[in-house]
């Protein structure tokens, strides 16, 4: 037990040391120990012997792992140590792994340090790196509001596809957009309960910032994927409209105790309708507004006729 | 200068002293230079006296302190728990830990979260009958620091009999214990820890980077590291304020109400030597620990360094 320990000891600052080397070449990157505990740990339920340090070694760049999704681009890890610092992930990933797990404790914990204490005691680590978060739970809802969005804008792509491909009818504006919305707020629900404290917490003036950016790309996303190419005012006010719409379904849904939520998207269609007619309504004041003035001005041209003051002959 | 023989050191804020027992591990008998205050000692010279220091200091450390501090150290001490938000079932390793300062915080602070925990929890248990309720609080009754416990280790027997003492006469016995040892070398095993504070104590270690390699081999995977000190101050003009206030009332004070200048003079001069934030934290890094930053409080009087062991 003793000589296991002090092997994997040895082992471990052996692997330190040519951590330190690779640090050497790249010298700002370094790579977490984490993902290299998590993998120790994996290698000894596979191995229950000890590890030596030579095992360490080769199983080192060859073995996958299973908790690694697919990272888009990562260009600052790949530097000059290239292939020891792919298989370790940055210190953003692991957060970002801490919080997705966080997740699963929030109806029970609500947004707060203390689910992603949870969240971490389930990824192996003490409770204590919840300490690397603020204390307010605001990265936990951040994080859930942005993966929101991802889904949505993945959901949305595909329906693009199908439809490219022939395999299903566009949809009208209106409808579209009716999904879309539907589709978004639907994620909210299994942390319903605890959702007006995630709405509290991004209005906090710190997190506003954030808040926003999230809120407007995705209003952005959906106008995109609904076809939307408009270069005038037009871009603004349809954002605007949208943005107001999603907002007050959200807190609708908030106070809504019906099956399925059926009164939510009855008040959604409604205003979505209500934002397609202003669209209409708009021109027709507009052209209704031409009709009025020519109107008037042929009135006045008759009036000079008959007063005898269009005098051409 | 020759009187520092029987020299009491006094590091007025924290124990943390080195290690005259067991001496010969890092058996360094007449080699390593270290520095003691401004002072070239040798590092075995050094760990003596700053025992000895320690050892005659302890029974008036706290009033020390207060009266140094003109109690801020307090408000630095509440500052570091609050940083740490632990959470019920940590489990704290406090080195030079002394006279508990930082372990009695921390079981107050794990108290009351646990009491709101509870709290919370009986507010959902609304509809429940009359018997579960009575149940639930039964289970809970018995955990008031829900599995919360601390460990005081320090190098010091006198420092640590002052602890103890202090923790009966305030009433704390639940989740605390108290343990004999060196910073450089600590008596615990791998991975033990979710929190390592080291409260004013780092500054009296003599080799500081195997101190902060033993915090980074006991501490759990994801633990977290946070060391309380010193440090420098950056502006101007309240470092001379600073620098005046050490050099020329400290000592007095310490001359006054625990009859020994010397000692504070080693304190206001160690605070000098030892180094600033940046480094400190480069040193932290060294170790191996992720996410390691640094707070000033008091624009740099005294600095929190927290990491996490990832």
């Amino acid at each position: 037990m003793a000589a296991a320990g002090g092997l994997r000891r040895a082992g471990w600052r052996l692997w330190r040391g040519r951590a330190v080397l690779r640090c050497q070449l790249s010298p700002p990157q370094r790579a977490l120990r984490t993902s290299a505990v998590l993998r120790r740990v994996s290698e000894e339920q596979k191995e229950p012997l000890a590890s030596s340090s030579q095992q360490q070694f080769d199983s080192h760049p060859t073995d996958p792992r299973p908790e690694q999704e697919p990272q888009g681009p990562r260009p600052s890890y790949t530097g000059q140590g290239g292939q020891e610092s792919e298989d370790y992930e940055s210190e953003e990933q692991l957060q970002h792994r801490i919080l997705t797990a966080a997740l699963e404790f929030v109806p029970e914990h609500g947004w707060t340090a203390e689910a992603i204490a949870e969240g971490a005691k389930t990824l192996g680590l003490s409770v204590a790196a919840a300490g690397m978060f603020h204390s307010d739970g605001s990265e936990l809802v951040l994080h859930f509001v942005s993966q929101c969005n991802t889904k949505l804008s993945e959901l949305l792509e595909q329906e693009q596809k199908q439809v490219q491909l022939g395999e299903a009818e566009k949809k009208p504006t209106e409808q579209f957009l009716r999904d879309a919305v539907e589709a978004r707020l639907r994620m909210l629900i299994p942390y319903i309960e605890k959702w007006p404290q995630a709405l509290s917490i991004l209005l906090l003036p710190h997190n506003i910032p954030a808040s926003l950016n999230l809120l407007t790309s995705m209003i952005d996303d959906i106008w995109h994927y609904a076809g939307d190419q408009s270069t005038d005012f037009n871009w603004y006010t349809r954002r605007a409209v949208l943005t107001g719409v999603y907002n007050t379904t959200e807190l609708v849904m908030m106070q809504d105790s019906s099956p399925d939520f059926e009164d939510t998207w009855r008040f959604l269609e409604n205003r979505v309708a209500d934002a397609v007619n202003m669209g209409n309504t708009a021109n027709q004041v507009q052209s209704t507004g031409e009709a009025v003035v020519q109107g008037l001005m042929g009135a006045a041209v008759t009036i000079r006729n008959l007063a005898g003051l269009n005098q051409r002959r | 200068a020759a009187a520092l023989c029987p020299c009491r050191a006094v590091l007025a804020r924290r124990g943390g002293a080195l290690r005259a027992l067991c001496g010969s591990v890092r058996g360094l008998a007449a080699g390593p230079e270290a520095h003691f205050g401004f002072q070239n000692v040798t590092e075995a010279e050094r760990r003596e006296k700053i025992y000895q220091v320690f050892e005659n200091v302890a029974k008036k450390y706290d009033v020390m302190n207060d009266s140094m501090t003109l109690g801020i150290h307090r408000v630095w001490k509440d500052i570091l728990v609050h940083k740490m938000n632990p959470s019920p079932g940590t489990l704290l390793l406090d080195v030079a830990g002394g006279t508990g300062d930082i372990a009695f915080r921390f079981i107050n602070y794990v108290r009351s979260i646990r009491e709101r925990q509870l709290q919370r929890k009986l507010k959902h248990h609304q509809n429940l009958s009359w018997q579960e309720i009575f149940e639930s609080y039964q289970a809970d009754k018995s955990k008031s620091l829900g599995d919360s416990q601390v460990v005081v280790c320090d190098i010091n027997k006198e420092m640590l009999k002052v602890g103890k003492q202090k923790a009966q006469h305030l009433g704390y016995s639940e989740g605390l214990s108290w343990v004999l040892g060196d910073a450089e070398e600590l008596p615990f095993d791998d991975d033990k820890f979710d929190v390592y504070t080291i409260a004013f104590g780092i500054r009296n270690v003599t080799r500081i980077d195997l101190a902060l390699q033993e915090a980074y081999r006991v501490l759990k995977p994801g633990g977290r590291f946070l060391c309380l000190e010193f440090s420098h101050v950056s502006n101007p003009l309240l470092s001379r304020l600073y620098d005046l206030y050490s050099f020329q009332v400290i000592p007095v004070l310490g001359e006054v109400i625990a009859g020994d200048w010397k000692s504070y003079q080693y304190l206001v001069e160690s605070i000098r030597r030892f180094p600033p934030q940046e480094e400190l934290k480069a040193m932290i890094e060294d170790a191996g620990f992720f996410k390691v930053d640094y707070q000033n409080l008091n624009s740099g009087i005294v600095a929190i360094h927290s990491g996490f062991k990832l």
